[in-house]
């Protein structure tokens, strides 16, 4: 079962970087983005995953000596964290294409080799 | 070191022989070239003749004062060198004041009178003096190399640049002269020796049918009179050098004065058969064999 | 004490302030933001001063009362300290740059820029893994939000890539992190290194994510168009902060995780920084727009300390002084550097030539630049040379190469900048408009590289004695910069003739250094001394050429290779300056450093290789290598070449000393020059004799230098242009120089010196004098004088003289250095050198004549029939010179003889013994004395017989010439000088062909034309540079667990 969400995570990962490599349109490409995000996301909690273990959430101070059977409550922590800075990261991407848009009136990535070399 | 006046006295005496040898070898020369072109020739006492009506002329000219010194460069040029050698081996009188310097010094006081003589000429402003002047520094350059090669095969050979320790090497019967022992520095050296005599073909610096004798052009009276003298008395010390160096030297002004002349008749005699080279011709010559003889002459010590 | 928490918190609060009362709070948030940051300042200076002051250890703060791996946990040690501290004022003085920005742009800009500043301060105090990731995300984000700030099109796109490039590096980082977590079961950065997670197969994925993303996050060539874009287009005042701040604190992170991956990794970190220092620094070589430029530059300092984090196994304790000279002087120059962009708006950097509007932007400007290459005092000097030194005694020498190849590269573009800034033509460009606001933060980060390089001084060996006294004289002397020459020119002199009495004492023992000490500040009072015929307040000159004393003299009282270096690099700043002084000199001052500071590199790792061999900074140490020496030899003397202009190395040297002004051509031709030749003798004494392993680099040298001797001279008979051809002949005569000190015998040593003192005198002289013609005149074309020996019979007399000494003509001087040669060539055997030697000596002649003729003989020109003589402040001078050509040809035993007991030590070869006035050897003798007494007596004697014939001659006109069949028709015409020696050129002229100059513009040529090769790779898209980063993972990855 992990395995199989590990993949998908990783499936995902390749899959946004194939479309932030491959798609002309900005919208798009930021798709591809939380595409990528999210797959790095899944693959965070599904390593903290413990196979048959409950949900971390205690309902009372487990005995002395004894370790309740739950997941790693860290990662999962990670991961609400991480989603949110991947919201504010997609938010100000947004923005700039916002404005790169008011600025050539256009979303094709291929307009905005202005600066190289 | 002797500054005494009788030693001033016998060294002009010295100075005074030379001359006169050097304008009578000139007329020789003249003489033999002319009989060689089939003509008679000027009278061998015509140089005498010459200096003094050139020291008499009475109207005189000057382009400023760098002009007016000028043959006082070159005719110290060729006193000095004349100063600085030893003339006859063995006597301390005749050794003039060579003990102020080797041959080093010889070498390097050719350029006094060249350099004071380019000068003169320059400050004349006459474009042919300028030419002259530059073709003969052009040409001195690369005559200079197989003399230089074949001076320091001479001080690898004798260990010494003193030309009297040199001359002093080559007593005892001609087979112990540096043209014996040392044959490539000699022709090497002989052949430099053409150059610097200025006959043909070698004789563009003063091209007497291209621009006018070159860098006297401008000088006339006491003036050329005074370059006159310097020829003389260049043309005998610069074969004694050679003679000093190559033919073991002369113990006696007799000995000296057939030395002088033959060596001074090889440049002579080259000169009536071969026509005159143009710059980058001779500039090039000296570079090919009296520079590779040069080089055999030091290879061989090595 | 106030907590660092506080940084934090303070930020935090105003930033929250300003965002929720934003409206309420509209006047004060400016100030509200300058007194944050100065807070925050303040907080991290003071414990900078505790940890200075060593009355605090490092220090840990648990946030949430718990301790790790249960909370989060940060540290201010020493380095945190420094960080934070650079970090806030950069902040402080970054706002204060932008006020006027900030204030238009509104309420949230300062809120994100405080923000930023915190975020930065919280990623090098931050000792947890996770919270490290949150703050990296935070700092990106606040970027991108003030890359907005800059309304343009470019500023947009750029942001738009760095955010996706740093979208994708810190999902990777996330994926380190959690797989770094499942491993060790910690976030926490000091539990993870104690897992060693590098070394066990498993869990080096995780280190490798690690590493790579915060690798990544420092922009590494070639994945990096991205920050590059980001530098290009964002406002020079945040683009000051990213390349001083961002990668500081990016640089420190990365140190700070290191330890995670383990030794076995800090390789590859080395590996990335020295493509990154070597490739940016040469696709900078092409770059022409500022805030571009200065990006390529940043990228590539920061891979420098990439080198330097990875070495840090080899530097050991010295790694944290290293690191922090070069960062300190990176973040100092580049935030300064960005501030003066951001004043002149400038889209090319041919345009910064507005900088000469404002002297005191040039200065700074001029500072950051000679702190970016590590020039002298800056803290980057010490930290180079630190660097190398530290490399050698762990015989790293292919990291010394390749750090010092990547810092010339840097020297490339940065000093053509510095060219165009001091030479372009700026009538046409705007005047400059500067607040103080933005006038100050520069200053204060030009005035601290001054402060902080004396400051860490004492901290390396021998450093202590370096000697800032003649600095601080140059200083005065620069404040004093507006008054007029005459005072100037006192001072300076006085100042000279003060330290040559104050230093005669200390070389009073030491013949050679007092010969040496003459030429340097004797010269130094004869060419200033020069300078009183100049008008007006010649700013800059004295500082300048005070500088190049200075460091002369100092190379002269060096007693450790650092002083030594030191001192040299001052000489090459001070002499620079100076030659760029010349209306043409742009592109030959250009070619100078470039050579002088290839040198000096070769120079340093000479040093290095010696303190490597016996862990001594003396300079006695050069005399002991046993590390490679021939190497070192050989760098040693390539690099003191580079200031003879030996042949291969003398392309800068004609047009240097051509094109520079009157009185500089002899400081930089007849004095600095010398500097070469001092260091040659340094250096050969401490190999001594017989040393087996000098003896081909010997011999290579004795042949460099007598061919230099031929192309100098010839070249300078080919000439038209005078001082060009003055400086074709000191090329000569240093190639004899260094022909004779290569023949290391007693009779070589003494020509060398001979002709050492000869050229300072006669070049002297005949610069001066040419110079000043030259500048009466107005051409430097030979062929457009003539004839002016009636009109300056003075400067001819002091002319001929010079002339007759180069010549090596008895009875003066020169024929002491002709005379010894022979001795010396047929006592080594070096026969066909030494007919090349004096080969080229008669080619001299050729040049001598063509510069005597041309200028004073031959056909006075209609326009110059009014000239007079040149002014008696220069001949003044150059006739104290010809009285000491005199007094040395008449008496050259006083010279000579005390030379030749100072040799006798060193050398057990043939001496020059001497009976009174008379030198013998065992091949021959010679008088000096008696000669001139003999040439004296017999040329009065002839003079006098010819004016007793001739007295009566009379002068006549210019044109009353015997001109056969045609009449002299203009001067011009009837001068004969244009190509005079056409002749000889045809026959030998192939000798001089170009070949040296076409094979280094080759060099360069192909350098750029490989820099614009490879910089293609930055198209401009953003889905390239995504390739990039992912290739340059997974190649990475290949390398380092793949095992490729």
């Amino acid at each position: 079962m992990e395995y199989i969400i590990i993949s998908i995570g990783f499936a995902l990962v390749l899959l946004g970087l194939y479309g932030i490599m491959y798609m002309r349109n900005l919208m798009r490409i930021i798709i591809a983005f939380t595409l990528f995000n999210t797959g790095i996301n899944i693959v965070m909690v599904s390593i903290g995953y413990i196979r048959n273990a409950s949900a971390p959430i205690l309902d009372a101070i487990p005995a002395a000596g004894t370790t309740p059977n739950i997941v790693d409550p860290v990662p999962q922590a990670l991961v609400l964290t991480a989603i949110v800075i991947g919201l504010g990261v997609t938010a100000l991407m947004l923005t700039y294409v916002v404005k790169l848009h008011q600025d050539k009136k256009s979303l094709d990535i291929n307009n905005f080799k202005d600066l190289k070399w | 070191m002797d500054y005494s006046l009788t030693k001033f006295l016998w060294t002009l005496l010295g100075l005074f022989i030379v001359t006169n040898w050097g304008l009578l070898m000139s007329s020789t020369m003249r003489r033999i070239g002319a009989r060689v072109a089939g003509r008679y020739g000027i009278p061998w006492y015509q140089p005498w003749i010459d200096l003094a009506k050139l020291y008499s002329l009475r109207s005189q000219i000057t382009h400023g004062t760098m002009f007016y010194i000028g043959p006082v460069f070159r005719l110290m040029g060729g006193v000095g060198m004349f100063l600085f050698m030893p003339m006859i081996f063995g006597s301390a009188l005749w050794s003039n004041y060579s003990f102020s310097g080797d041959l080093i010094l010889i070498l390097y006081f050719q350029f006094f009178g060249m350099l004071g003589m380019a000068l003169g000429a320059g400050e004349g402003g006459q474009p042919y003096s300028a030419i002259g002047i530059s073709r003969g520094l052009s040409q001195f350059t690369t005559i200079e190399v197989p003399m230089t090669l074949a001076v320091i095969s001479l001080a690898i050979q004798y260990q010494t640049f003193s030309i009297s320790d040199i001359v002093a090497a080559q007593q005892g019967g001609f087979m112990n002269w540096t043209v014996m022992t040392n044959p490539f520095a000699t022709i090497a050296a002989m052949l430099s020796l053409l150059g610097a005599f200025g006959h043909s073909p070698f004789n563009l610096v003063k091209a007497p049918n291209e621009i006018p004798i070159g860098p006297p052009t401008e000088y006339h009276g006491t003036f050329l009179g005074v370059l006159r003298t310097n020829g003389a008395i260049l043309h005998v010390a610069e074969a004694a050098l050679f003679m000093n160096l190559f033919f073991g030297g002369a113990t006696s002004w007799f000995e000296l004065i057939i030395k002088t002349f033959l060596i001074y008749f090889w440049s002579v005699f080259v000169g009536t058969v071969f026509p005159r080279f143009r710059i980058e011709q001779s500039v090039v010559w000296f570079l090919k064999w009296p520079t590779i003889l040069g080089i055999i002459a030091i290879i061989i010590y090595l | 004490m106030v907590g660092p928490i506080y940084i934090i918190a303070i930020a935090l609060g105003l930033a929250f302030a300003m965002g929720l009362f934003g409206k309420a709070l509209k006047g004060i948030t400016g100030a509200l933001l300058m007194l944050g940051l100065a807070a925050m300042t303040f907080i991290s200076g003071q414990w900078l001063w505790a940890f200075l002051t060593d009355s605090v250890t490092t220090t840990q703060i648990f946030t949430a009362g718990f301790k790790p791996p249960y909370s989060i946990n940060l540290q201010m040690g020493m380095e945190e300290a420094i960080l934070t501290f650079i970090i806030n004022v950069a902040g402080l003085l970054g706002a204060t740059y932008m006020y006027q920005t900030f204030s238009k742009k509104g309420e949230q800009l300062k809120m994100i820029f405080l923000v930023f500043i915190m975020s930065m301060n919280v990623t090098v105090m931050t000792r947890d893994m996770f919270n490290l990731f949150v703050f990296l995300e935070i700092e990106s984000i606040a970027l991108a939000g003030l890359v907005l700030m800059s309304n343009t099109g470019k500023a947009f796109q750029a942001g738009m890539k760095y955010l996706i490039a740093t979208g994708i590096i810190s999902g990777l980082l996330l994926l380190g992190i959690i797989f770094a977590y499942s491993f060790t079961g910690t976030l926490n950065i000091d539990d993870m290194i104690g897992a060693h997670l590098g070394t066990i197969k498993a869990s080096s994925v995780a280190v490798f994510l690690i590493l790579v993303a915060f690798i990544l996050e420092l922009k590494p060539f070639p994945a990096n168009g991205w920050g590059l874009d980001v530098y290009t287009a964002a406002h020079p005042g945040i683009g000051a902060l990213v390349s001083a701040t961002v990668a500081s604190a990016g640089v420190y992170v990365l140190y700070k995780v290191m330890p995670i991956a383990g030794q076995e990794w800090y390789y590859y970190v080395s590996l990335i920084g020295a493509l990154t220092f070597v490739g940016s620094n040469l696709m900078g070589t092409r770059q022409n727009t500022p805030n571009r430029l200065l990006g390529y530059s940043s990228i590539g300092q920061v891979g420098l300390l990439m080198i330097i984090l990875g070495l840090q196994d080899y530097l050991g304790d010295k790694t944290a002084f290293i690191a922090f000279g070069i960062l300190i002087s990176h973040y100092a120059a580049k935030a300064g550097l960005f501030w003066i962009s951001g004043i002149l708006k400038a889209n090319d950097i041919k345009d910064w030539a507005a900088l000469r509007k404002n002297p005191f932007l040039l200065f700074l400007f001029g500072t950051f630049l000679f702190a970016l290459i590590g020039f002298p005092p800056f803290p980057s000097f010490f930290a180079k040379w630190e660097l190398i030194m530290t490399l050698s005694t762990q015989g790293q020498l292919v990291w010394i190469a390749v750090i010092l190849v990547g810092s010339f590269i840097e020297g490339i573009y940065l000093f053509r900048w510095l060219g165009y800034a001091l030479k372009l033509d700026h009538s046409e460009l705007p005047s400059l408009n500067i607040t103080w606001n933005k006038m100050i933060p520069i200053w204060v980060m030009g005035m601290s590289l001054y402060v902080l390089g004396v400051y860490v001084t004492p901290m390396v060996e021998f450093g202590r004695y370096i000697n800032y006294i003649p600095l601080l004289f140059i200083l005065v002397m620069f404040a004093l910069d507006f008054l007029p020459v005459y005072i100037k020119n006192t001072l300076s002199i006085g100042g000279v003739v003060w330290y040559m009495i104050d230093l005669w004492p200390r070389i009073e023992d030491d013949l050679m250094r007092q010969i040496f000490a003459v030429i340097f500040l004797g010269g130094a009072v004869i060419t200033l001394a020069a300078g009183y015929s100049k008008k007006g307040t010649r700013k800059g000159f004295y500082p300048m050429a005070l500088l190049m004393f200075a460091g002369l003299v100092g190379i002269i009282e060096a007693s450790s290779m650092i002083d030594f270096f030191f001192s040299w690099e001052l000489m090459t700043a001070g002499s620079y300056f100076l030659i760029i002084r010349g209306k043409r000199s742009m592109p030959h001052a250009y070619s100078y450093i470039l050579f002088s500071i290839a040198g000096a590199y070769a120079i340093l790792m000479g040093f290095g290789l010696a303190y490597g061999s016996n862990l001594d900074a003396g300079l006695t140490a050069l005399g002991n290598i046993s590390f490679l020496p021939t190497l070192a030899y050989s760098l040693l003397a390539v690099g003191f070449m580079t200031k003879t202009a030996s042949l291969g190395l003398h392309i800068w040297l004609p047009g240097a000393h051509g094109e520079a002004e009157s009185d500089v051509s002899p400081m930089v031709s007849a004095i600095l020059l010398k500097a070469g030749v001092f260091g040659l003798m340094l250096l050969f004494l401490f190999i001594g004799t017989d040393n087996p392993n000098a003896t081909k680099l010997l011999y290579v040298l004795g042949w460099v230098g007598a061919l230099t001797t031929l192309v100098g001279n010839m070249s300078a008979a080919f000439q038209e242009d005078a001082k060009r051809l003055l400086a074709y002949s000191s090329i000569a005569q240093l190639g004899y120089v260094l022909f004779g000190l290569a023949i290391m015998t007693h009779m070589g040593w003494m020509a060398s010196f001979t002709y050492t003192i000869n050229h300072f005198m006669f070049k002297s002289i005949l610069f001066l004098v040419i110079g000043g013609i030259v500048v009466k005149l107005g051409t430097h074309n030979m062929f457009e004088m003539g004839g002016m020996i009636k009109k300056m019979p003075f400067s001819f007399i002091a002319v001929l003289i010079s002339i007759i000494v180069i010549g090596g003509i008895p009875p003066l001087s020169g024929f002491a250095g002709k005379w010894l040669f022979y001795n010396a060539i047929i006592e080594k055997g070096w026969y066909f050198q030494g007919a090349i030697i004096f080969f080229a000596g008669i080619i001299a002649f050729l040049y001598l004549y063509k510069l005597i003729h041309s200028v004073f003989l031959g056909q006075l020109k209609d326009n110059h029939r009014n000239m007079t003589e040149i002014s008696w402040w220069i001949l003044g001078p150059v006739y104290v010179l010809i009285i000491g050509i005199m007094i040395f040809s008449a008496f050259p035993q006083y010279v000579l003889q005390p030379i030749g007991e100072m040799l006798n030590p060193y050398f057990n070869t043939e001496i020059v013994s001497w009976e009174g006035t008379k030198a013998f050897t065992k091949l021959g003798y010679w008088d000096g004395t008696t000669i001139m007494i003999v040439v004296g007596t017999a040329f009065v004697l002839l003079l006098g017989w010819l004016i007793s014939l001739s007295r009566k001659a009379q002068k006549v006109k210019q044109f009353n010439i015997v001109y056969a069949a045609e009449r002299p028709f203009r001067p011009e015409t009837t001068h004969v000088s244009y190509n005079i020696y056409a002749g000889y050129k045809k026959a030998l002229g192939f000798l001089v062909a170009p070949g040296i100059t076409n094979f280094w513009n080759t060099v360069s040529d192909m350098v750029l034309d490989i820099a614009g090769w490879l910089r293609r790779i930055y198209s401009g898209s953003i889905q390239n540079y995504t390739l990039h980063v992912i290739v340059f993972i997974v190649v990475f990855y290949l390398i380092t667990i793949g095992g490729l």
